[in-house]
């Protein structure tokens, strides 16, 4: 122990007595280490971390797939869900929920809630208890029970100053009465996704949702029964699927199941970023590790001598090689405390700039876990550091190195390898690294040129939902629409404002659909398609452009014919250089349209409803709910689904004939229009006090924030690669430096021989280009291995894009060529008086 | 071919200056072998750095074959050098981890010879000085004698009219230091014009010629 001490009091002092040597190097291994550890702690709390729920490894959502649909997760109705709850044998619990929200009134401000409805089951299914009151009870499911809700423990603070005597009161939402059962704990936010729920309904179907096995609205979550494996519940669901598509050949036919881990679910679609972020830090520990190595080798070629002095008094290998790894351990345990207080640091920063649709954000820090990690990754570097140096330098030949005189033999030629082997990677590694950053900032600059089809600036939109109750006939959404309008348009600063049941970026209303006289398309992209309810203004406040026919007018009503207008996409699918105006399109159940569509070829078939499957959608109405409408107008694409997305067909209808209860007000203002917030409000609680808007942003910020994702994995991966680089230069600095050091005898006996200036400068100059050359190589080679697996990640350019390698290479090289050529001038300088003095 | 004119060199310790040279007035003949002799500090080595042209840092006048050196720029010092002046060393300096040829053809490459040139020059340098035998050998290989050998070799190969010497066989025991000694005589009486700094006597009385310094003065020429 004794000596153990000894150790660790003689490598402190040898870290004091190189300051430079020291700060170098824990500058690199905090660096590395800190943001290893930061991303770790983001990487554990959103993919590692077990969900805080009950036996959360048995949890799963199941899933509709139909292959030859292209449906891939595609959700349950309610006697799906039923039949699965009832027969899979397979599952211990299952549970069913959707979105929903509701206006919550009696306060001050009416405010929207974003609200799940879901089955009694979920709660204990989740092992979650509320932390005031109780769960739902199975009874409360039924229709016509007593309306129940659950609060989240925010909307209780928020809104209730966290009254304790809440449960058993009444609130109001969308105008009826619910009592408050429970509150729920903190944290607690189930579906996770983009937003934070706030309040929980129980899910109870009436006869006619359970008659309509074809509208697939509910997401279904299970839990295996104990020793049930995911694999089985997939075999057996999928023998039940079959069962039910001989049942329901109508609905369930070509329809599969898939048994997913709610774990997997929630995280994939931020698992590829992270995980090359995660790969991103990995590589940046390796390159500091390898420069620091890199110094640690050359340091120890200097205490050969000591070594020696230290072998000749008795010292045994073991001592020395522990001598060694006790410096190197101590040195990547303080980078590891100074990387600890970095990741600290810089997981504040990542949570506050990281989207607000990665779930379990709340849960990011630096823990137990990522304390442990930093603990292994420090005595790891510590250990490894240390092995090259201890187990190179403890066997000295003690009789040559102390004769008298002897100069300093800095290092073999097997010790150089090991350096220039170091400096090869390190280059290696930073070009994959720059690569990673090249392709993704390549990709970024692809989707910043993408046209989003409509101009952004200067409009406003705030989102409204129109309780049913209150709102239930088309009359009086239209009523209440055109109200809004009215007084919003006589605002000063408001130059259009409209109407739209699916805002751009923000929402997604998909629909099948059947073009007259054309068969179903074998590209089932191409029958489904956006669709949206537009008041009249709508592509003139967003600028989107009306490319045939005509906009919506005033003479679009609910009792003039059906009208639509198709996006260039669809246009040109069906189309292709023919007017599409004046031809013919429905929306309805696909299957039968699809089925109809063809037997009858072109368009005299008659809608027919699909038995039981009654139209759910208030304003269709009528005994034609799929009527035919005409086409009068073709406008210009909208990315509706994001730049990066691929564009999709698109239906417009006017909003007095397709009217519905969700909607958002899009205003387009004179300028910036972040300050009208208030007054648009106000004007909306001029139509309707009671009526709360939500989800206000300006467009340009719908765009930010859809490629929020995209731009963050942008600058870290460029911070990362920015930080190699440097780390990169640093060695190659480290590695050519120590080498001039080392040699300027040599420098001084070739300029004696005649060797000028350039001389000097090419020899010492093309000696570490060489290292760097080879680096290159290797790490294109590397590249065109590995990012293949960025493809995901990349938008517009391929993972292997020769202009970006040829670019990150030819960077790479000039910094290296820098790092190289300081040195190289000064041993260009170097006086041969000097170097051969001392003769 | 040498002419120098008051030749000083000193070094600036505070306010006060170190004289290493002190108005060092010199001229050597070509064909002339000379020996720079002195105690140690007087000034031996920077004088045959100053004719050597690695010091830079003197005042005076310096001509070399009629060219005014102290007027020279740093390239044209270089091009002169490289023409005249061939070294050798008393550590020989050898480079390491290079052959014996590779030692050779040094010189020849930093002035810019053809491939072809120097793989000649470097064939007749080799057997004129009998060492073909060791030319794949790296210096560690070889006794002092041969490295020093190799020395002479490597400062002749651009065919130099005047050979620097320092302490060419101060690491060399008699018999080598000899052997090294009676290699110059034979390359003075060729033409080629020594000057060589040494301790030794008896390798002073090779020389035609015997320069004593003291204290950076020329106390006999």
């Amino acid at each position: 122990m004794g000596t153990i001490w000894q150790d660790l009091r003689y490598g402190f002092r040898m870290l004091w007595k190189s300051p430079g040597f020291t700060t170098v190097a824990l500058l690199a291994l905090a660096l590395g280490i800190g943001a290893n550890t930061a991303i770790f702690s983001v990487v554990n709390a959103v993919l590692l971390r077990p969900l805080p729920y009950r036996d959360p490894e048995r949890l799963t959502l199941v899933w509709w797939s139909a292959p030859k649909l292209s449906l891939d997760q595609f959700p349950a109705s309610a006697p799906d869900f039923v039949d699965w709850k009832t027969r899979s044998g397979v599952f211990e619990r299952v549970a069913a929920f959707k979105g929903a929200s509701f206006n919550l009134t009696g306060g001050n401000e009416p405010e929207r809630v974003q609200s799940a409805a879901v089955s009694a089951d979920l709660f204990p299914m989740l092992g979650v208890q509320p932390r005031l009151g109780r769960a739902f009870a199975d009874e409360e499911e039924q229709p016509g029970h007593e309306k129940v809700a659950l609060v989240s423990d925010g909307l209780w603070q928020r809104r209730f100053g966290a009254n304790p005597g809440l449960v058993g009161q009444q609130v109001a939402l969308n105008g009826e009465s619910y009592t408050v059962v429970g509150v729920l704990p903190p944290n607690f936010n189930f579906p996770e996704g983009d937003t934070k729920i706030d309040l929980w309904v129980p899910l109870s179907f009436d006869p006619k949702e359970m008659s309509q096995r074809g509208s697939r609205s509910l997401i279904v979550a299970a839990s295996l029964k104990p020793g049930v494996t995911r694999e089985q519940a997939g075999v057996g669901m999928n023998l039940l699927a079959k069962r039910m598509a001989e049942e329901y050949p109508a609905t369930n036919a070509d329809w599969g199941i898939q048994v997913q881990p709610l774990t997997e679910a929630i995280t994939e679609d931020q698992r590829p970023a992270l995980l090359i972020l995660f790969a991103a830090v990995g590589f940046v520990l390796a390159v500091a590790c390898a420069n620091v190595a890199n110094l640690h080798l050359v340091r120890a070629a200097t205490r050969h001598k000591e070594v020696a002095v230290r072998v000749a008094l008795g010292a045994s290998r073991l001592r020395l090689v522990r001598q060694f790894l006790t410096e190197s351990v101590l040195l990547a345990g303080v980078g590891g405390v100074l990387g600890l207080l970095l990741a600290v640091w810089g997981v504040d920063a990542l949570k506050a700039v990281l989207p607000s649709d990665v779930p379990r954000l709340e849960e990011i820090g630096v823990d137990a876990s990522a304390l442990g990690f930093t603990l292994l990754v420090s005595l790891s570097v510590g250990v490894l550091l240390g092995l090259a140096p201890a187990l190179q330098r403890t066997r000295p030949d003690v009789a040559e190195v102390l004769k008298e005189g002897s100069q300093s033999v800095a290092g073999g030629l097997r010790r150089n390898r090991v350096r220039a082997a170091l400096v090869i990677a390190e280059v290696a590694l930073a070009l994959m690294l720059l690569t990673g950053a090249g392709l993704m900032l390549r990709s970024f600059w692809q989707l910043r040129e993408v046209s989003l089809g409509l101009d952004p600036e200067n409009v406003l939109t705030m989102k409204l939902t129109l309780p049913a109750q209150k709102y239930e006939d088309a009359s009086r959404q239209t009523a209440f629409s055109e109200q809004l309008l009215q007084r919003v348009m006589t605002m000063s600063g408001v130059a259009s404002a409209a109407i739209t049941t699916s805002l751009p970026l923000s929402d997604t209303s998909m629909t099948d659909f059947v073009v007259e006289g054309h068969l179903r398309q074998e590209d089932v992209e191409d029958q489904i398609g956006a669709y949206s309810s537009i008041s009249t203004d709508y592509f003139r406040a967003l600028r989107i452009p009306v490319i045939r026919g005509r906009a919506f007018n005033e003479q679009d009503t609910e009792k003039s014919a059906p009208v639509v207008i198709i996006s260039e996409t669809l246009a040109r699918a069906y189309f292709g250089d023919e007017d599409p105006v004046g031809r013919r399109i429905k929306t309805g159940d696909g299957d039968e349209e699809g089925g109809e569509a063809k037997a009858e070829g072109k368009g005299e078939n008659k809608d027919k409803n699909n038995a039981g499957d009654e139209e759910q959608e208030q304003g269709k109405g009528g005994a034609d709910e799929h009527p035919w409408m005409t086409i009068v107008g073709v406008v210009g694409d909208v990315h509706r689904f994001g730049l990066d997305e691929k564009l999709k067909p698109e239906i417009y209808f006017p909003y007095r004939q397709q009217p519905g209860t969700e909607m958002a007000l899009v205003v387009r203002a004179a300028s910036n229009p972040s300050g009208m917030t208030a007054a648009v409000r106000r004007e909306v609680r001029a139509v309707d006090a009671e009526q709360p808007v939500y989800d206000i942003e300006t467009m340009s910020q719908l765009l930010s924030e859809s490629i929020a994702t995209r731009r963050l994995s942008v600058v870290l991966l460029a911070v990362f690669a920015a930080l190699a680089l440097v780390l990169a230069a640093v060695g190659i600095y480290g590695v050519v430096s120590y080498s001039v050091a080392q040699r300027t005898h040599e420098i001084g006996v070739r300029m004696a021989l005649g060797a000028q200036g350039r001389d000097v400068l090419r020899l010492v100059v093309g000696q570490g280009m060489i290292l760097v050359c080879v680096g290159l190589l290797l790490g294109i080679g590397a590249s065109l291995a590995v990012m293949h697996t960025m493809s995901s990640l990349l938008f517009g350019v391929s993972a292997t894009d020769p202009a970006t390698f040829a670019c990150v290479s030819v960077l790479l090289a000039v910094i290296a060529l820098l790092a190289c050529y300081i040195p190289a001038r000064r041993a260009a300088k170097v006086d041969p008086m000097v170097a051969l003095r001392y003769e | 071919m040498i002419s120098l004119r008051n030749v000083e060199k000193f070094y600036e310790a505070g306010a006060t200056k170190n004289y290493v040279l002190r108005r060092i007035n010199l001229d050597v003949a070509e064909g002339e072998f000379i020996s720079v002799m002195g105690p140690s500090g007087s000034g031996k080595s920077t004088l045959l750095h100053v004719i050597g042209m690695h010091d830079t840092a003197w005042g005076g006048e310096y001509f070399l074959d009629g060219q005014p050196v102290h007027k020279l720029g740093k390239k044209e010092r270089a091009e002169l050098r490289n023409k005249t002046i061939g070294f050798v060393f008393q550590s020989y300096h050898l480079l390491d981890h290079l052959t014996v040829y590779e030692n050779l053809e040094i010189p020849l490459s930093y002035r810019d010879t053809a491939k072809r040139e120097r793989q000649s020059v470097v064939a007749d340098a080799l057997d004129r000085f009998h060492i073909v035998g060791k030319k794949d050998l790296y210096p560690t290989q070889l006794s002092g004698g041969q490295q020093q050998l190799v020395g002479v070799a490597r400062a002749l190969i651009a065919s130099p009219k005047l050979l620097l010497a320092d302490e060419p066989t101060g690491n060399l025991h008699s018999s080598q230091g000899k052997e090294i000694m009676e290699l110059f005589k034979r390359l003075n009486d060729e033409g080629t014009t020594i000057i060589q700094v040494t301790h030794s006597e008896q390798n002073a009385t090779y020389g035609s010629r015997i320069v004593k310094l003291e204290d950076g003065w020329i106390v006999n020429n």
